[in-house]
């Protein structure tokens, strides 16, 4: 394969890609069933519960906006994710927490309700792997070992 | 309808395993993995038209775009998670592909609870 990325002798430094794709593989995943699911509440039932219903898809722009910095992994792209997965986390925690309290604003599930409880939690682990692959994988970090 | 499910989950759920023992031991996908990508996806082609028939016969799901969402989201999956297979040459495809059979049997749950009315 010509994209393999062969290791100097003696380099034990951790890979660039791997790990980072496949999170980035799950980002895009969760980006695209909270983009179809927001439209989908939206377009049909924005009138039910307009606020959650609204977060639903600021969360799936986030998640959209993560996927792609997260794959470029360029500078300021990499910048570009660290603002995502931490809004993300504090979207996550927030509303989680929101609709514990308050469950009658979210009359269905949205990815951050419940602590993204109908996702398998998947969205309030998410943002954890994103900062530890993001510091892991920190070219700076990388060059001072 | 419940026989296609079940059968093609199966099939996700075996495929999934299979990707998660070769990530476990640090392998990446290899061709022998695609017979399996093959008959998932083929499954889940039928399972569609199954579906197609089934409401053209006057069958009552839930909400029908719902239903397609799920259905159509689920025919992504296993291309984009061959296709990842050909960029990432590491143990990391078998881990992008246990995720995408993951994410394929819970579909086939949802599209279950669907199908029976509930939304």
């Amino acid at each position: 394969m010509s994209t393999q990325h062969h290791h100097e002798p003696g380099d034990d430094r951790p890979r660039a890609y791997g790990a980072g794709r496949a999170l980035v593989a799950v980002y895009g995943i969760l980006a695209l069933a909270a983009t179809a699911r927001s439209a989908y509440q939206l377009l049909t039932k924005a009138a039910e519960a307009p606020l959650a219903y609204g977060l639903s898809a600021f969360a799936a722009l986030v998640y959209v906006v993560a996927t792609v910095a997260l794959a470029h992994n360029g500078v300021r792209m990499r910048r570009v994710a660290w603002v995502a997965v931490a809004v993300e986390l504090v979207g996550v925690l927030a509303v989680g927490t929101w609709s514990f309290v308050h469950p009658q604003d979210f009359p269905e599930a949205t990815v951050w309700s419940h602590f993204g409880q109908g996702y398998g939690y998947v969205p309030l682990v998410l943002p954890f792997l994103g900062l530890a692959w993001l510091r892991r994988s920190d070219p700076a970090r990388i060059a001072r070992q | 309808m419940l026989l296609t499910l079940v059968l093609v989950g199966a099939l996700a759920v075996g495929l999934g395993t299979w990707a998660g023992v070769r990530a476990v031991r640090d392998t990446p996908v290899v061709g022998n993995q695609i017979p399996g990508m093959i008959a998932v996806e083929v499954g889940l082609v039928v399972q569609a038209v199954v579906v197609a028939v089934g409401l053209g016969r006057g069958a009552s799901a839930g909400d029908p775009a719902l239903l397609w969402g799920y259905l159509i989201t689920e025919l992504l999956l296993l291309p984009a998670a061959f296709a990842w297979a050909f960029v990432e040459r590491t143990r990391w495809s078998s881990v992008v592909l246990a995720v995408a059979s993951a994410v394929v049997v819970v579909l086939q749950v949802r599209i279950w609870q669907i199908w029976q009315g509930a939304g």
